[in-house]
């Protein structure tokens, strides 16, 4: 009889004693957080009316017309069919393509090589002496004002001043030995290889703690077991830095998708919008034109596409 | 004999007696004169006491005069503390906005400072360019504040801001008779004037260098050589050794070449040309535009000018001599080591120039209007733009500013641009998207000067044109 009772799950022996303690668990979980709202108010206060009043505010702007009359979502058709944001006739071809086009050009291009480059620097350097100094040198850029880093890379790339133009005029290729951020057909990749030598010094850092956390006997054992570099690599190393993969990946995301200050510096978009991104457009429309409603539908956009990012991530930080 | 003795004892009694007499006189004399020296002797020792008394009073008045004075020293300086304080309070601080630093700036306070001391008002400079300012402004303004009482400001800018009600109307301020013609068209809607001309610079053609032409025996061509005589110079400028290109391309954000084809369009339009397209009467597609661009321009950016260089190492690789000629505004006088050696190359048969001024407004949100309005008439007036140009790298838009005050080199651009009709800056009085585009798209005819470029160019700046 008793193990019958006990095979009988709790709950279905008696449903008021499950109510009972549901009710003294609320009970509970309300008393010991009745505190909460009152700690958290002056940062709610404070989000509410700096981040999401603004959000909203924007968000109704974007549905509206100068004079202030509903919209609809006319704003965003005429914004997306822009050349200025999306150009792919004839795709594919070199830019300019259009502003969103660019932004996941540069997702595409600049996400693997700072990511891969990061993580190969943060290997390499792991055991090596005075790796630090390196390390230091690499995360400079991680440091420098984008809008500095800006007018550096408008030298590093222009012909007969910058370092890249004169390696390839040495080497014969005289078309990238031309000014790269002068000519439509190079701008967006002087940016873009330029963000990878601002930005890799994050996910340098980012692995290179992640690498830190790694007990050395996984690798003891794997060298014992006859595992080889690549293998003890792909076995051990790249799963065990997993969880930092979707920070590097999120964050560089985020940090391409809200590009701005160096586009602004080195290329203002140009040529002939060969450089723009979303971002650049979003100023341009607000502050250069004064069509705050247009620069309202690329910042929702902006922010969307942002969304898209961060709301994975967040679903994966609070599952783990 | 008894009278005789009678007479002689007559004699005696009398001198005797006169001699008693005498004597007793005498003794009645030097009584009174002892009493006397007693008397003296009483009142020199009452004067002592009068004066040790005196002595004392006059120590105990300096010193307390002393302390005295001092006290009304500090309460006259606290006095004249609280009264500059309230002048303070009672003359307003203008707060100027301009573009200048450095160097520049150091060029313009004293203007300023002339001012200070004619009105006795304070002025506060601040600087903030106009690319900074564009951002900065419409919040400002639609908050109902402003960040300075006279803004110095692009002239479209301050045109459009004029009909947003945020420009305080200064027509009765000017005089437009004292200025050089189509100054103020920028900053005039409907007949009315919103903001003044400072100096200005002016974009005169190709600058070359007398040395470098001396040295390689080039001869500058005129404005009335024949254009197959300018393609001559610039061949023979390509053969000198060690030259890049003939022509350096200056590039900011795109301004360098934009005045390079607001020179051409003007030399082979006509100054008309520039005022159609800018009203928007003629259109960047028509055919006199078309042809200025496949005749003049693009056969020239097909191996005579370099790819666009930032502009100041231009300024420097054209110097050291890597270029020949370099199209720029008249400030390069301000910028190379020896101004005398400038020459200038315009557009062969060119009979009018860009002269663009550096333009300012009071906002409508200015607390202390009328202090600004005697400011604005001031950097208006002869006075201001004289002791500007004295500086060098200046203009003054003021015609009755006297030739003998520029130096040199300016005073060589001031002579040279008298023979010539100014135009207004193209996209300088456009502005907005049109500015921006146009800038953007001929960057990208510079580097690929192809027909089909020309086209797409052509075409992009027409949509955004008025």
């Amino acid at each position: 009889m008793i193990r019958i009772a006990r095979a009988i799950p709790e709950a279905k022996r008696n449903p008021w004693d499950r109510i009972r303690r549901g009710a003294r668990t609320l009970r509970r979980f309300v008393r010991a957080r009745k505190n909460i709202p009152l700690f958290l108010s002056p940062a709610l206060v404070l989000m509410l009316f700096l981040v999401v009043y603004p959000i909203l505010q924007t968000l109704y702007l974007s549905f509206l017309t100068p004079a202030g009359e509903f919209a609809g979502l006319s704003n965003y058709s005429e914004i997306l069919a822009r050349k200025d944001i999306i150009d792919v006739d004839g795709f594919p071809r070199l830019p300019p393509l259009g502003a969103l086009v660019h932004n996941v050009i540069w997702i595409a291009i600049h996400l693997p090589l700072s990511m891969f480059s990061g993580l190969a620097l943060a290997i390499i350097l792991r055991d090596v002496k005075g790796s630090s100094l390196v390390k230091s040198i690499v995360f400079l850029g991680m440091v420098t004002p984008l809008i500095v880093g800006g007018v550096i890379l408008r030298f590093i790339f222009t012909k007969g001043v910058g370092v890249v133009t004169a390696f390839f005029s040495a080497i014969g290729v005289e078309q990238l030995g031309r000014t790269w951020t002068g000519l439509p057909d190079t701008a967006l990749f002087a940016l873009i290889f330029g963000s990878v030598w601002l930005w890799t010094g994050f996910s340098m850092i980012v692995y290179s703690a992640g690498l830190a956390t790694i007990p050395k006997e996984y690798y003891e054992a794997a060298k014992i077991d006859g595992a080889g570099p690549f293998k003890t690599f792909r076995r051990i190393t790249f799963p065990l830095l997993k969880p930092l993969n979707i920070v590097v990946i999120t964050m560089t995301v985020l940090y391409d998708l809200k590009i701005f200050d160096i586009v602004f510096v080195a290329t203002f978009g140009g040529p002939r919008k060969a450089s723009t991104v979303l971002a650049f457009e979003m100023w341009l429309q607000a502050f250069q034109f004064s069509r705050f409603n247009s620069a309202a539908v690329i910042a929702t956009l902006l922010t969307l596409l942002t969304l898209v990012v961060t709301i994975p991530m967040i679903r994966y930080t609070v599952n783990r | 004999m008894e009278s005789i003795i009678a007479v002689l004892v007559l004699i005696a009694i009398i001198t005797s007696a006169s001699s008693l007499w005498y004597g007793l006189t005498v003794a009645s004399d030097v009584s009174s004169l002892t009493s006397s020296v007693a008397d003296l002797a009483g009142s020199v020792a009452d004067l002592t006491t009068s004066v040790a008394g005196l002595a004392t009073s006059v120590a105990d008045f300096k010193t307390t005069t002393a302390a005295d004075l001092a006290q009304i020293a500090d309460d006259l300086a606290e006095i004249a503390d609280r009264v500059t304080k309230v002048e303070g309070a009672l003359t307003p601080t203008l707060t100027v906005v301009g573009p200048w630093s450095g160097a520049e700036m150091d060029g313009f306070l004293p203007i300023l400072d002339r001012f200070e001391t004619l009105s006795g008002i304070n002025v506060r400079y601040k600087v903030q360019r106009a690319e900074d300012l564009q951002t900065l402004l419409p919040a400002q303004f639609a908050a109902g504040t402003t960040p300075g009482d006279v803004i110095f400001m692009w002239g479209w800018w301050i045109g459009q801001e004029a009909q947003n009600g945020h420009v305080l109307e200064v027509t009765d301020l000017i005089d437009e008779a004292d200025f050089l013609g189509g100054t103020f068209d920028q900053v005039t809607i409907d007949d009315k004037i919103y903001g003044g001309a400072y100096t200005g610079k002016v974009k005169p053609g190709f600058w070359y260098r007398k040395s470098f032409f001396e040295a390689n025996s080039l001869t500058a061509t005129t404005v009335n050589s024949t254009w197959a005589e300018f393609l001559a110079l610039l061949n023979d400028i390509k053969a000198v050794p060690g030259i890049i290109d003939p022509i350096a391309s200056g590039d900011a954000v795109g301004w360098p070449l934009s005045d390079i084809t607001e020179h051409f369009l003007i030399t082979f339009g006509g100054a008309q040309l520039q005022y159609d397209l800018i009203s928007g009467a003629a259109n960047w597609t028509s055919d006199p535009v078309r042809g200025i661009f496949e005749d003049r321009l693009v056969p020239l950016l097909q191996g005579n000018f370099s790819d666009p260089i930032e502009w100041t190492t231009a300024v420097d690789e054209w110097w050291q001599g890597d270029y020949g000629l370099y199209f720029m505004g008249s400030w390069i006088t301000g910028m190379v080591d020896n101004a005398t050696d400038l020459g200038i190359i315009p557009l062969p048969g060119a009979e009018a120039l860009v002269l663009p001024a550096d333009y300012f407004f009071i906002p409508t949100y200015s607390e202390n209007q009328e202090a600004a309005k005697e400011l604005f008439q001031f950097l208006i007036s002869e006075e201001a733009q004289r002791l500007q140009v004295e500086q060098g790298g200046h203009l003054a838009t003021n015609i009755n500013v006297n030739l003998d005050f520029y130096p040199a080199a300016d005073r060589m651009v001031r002579e040279f641009i008298q023979d010539y009709a100014i135009a207004p800056d193209l996209d300088d009085t456009i502005g907005g998207e049109f500015q921006t585009t146009f800038w953007d798209q001929l960057k990208g005819l510079w580097v690929d000067p192809t027909p089909a470029v020309l086209d797409a160019v052509l075409t992009a700046i027409d949509a955004v044109a008025p």
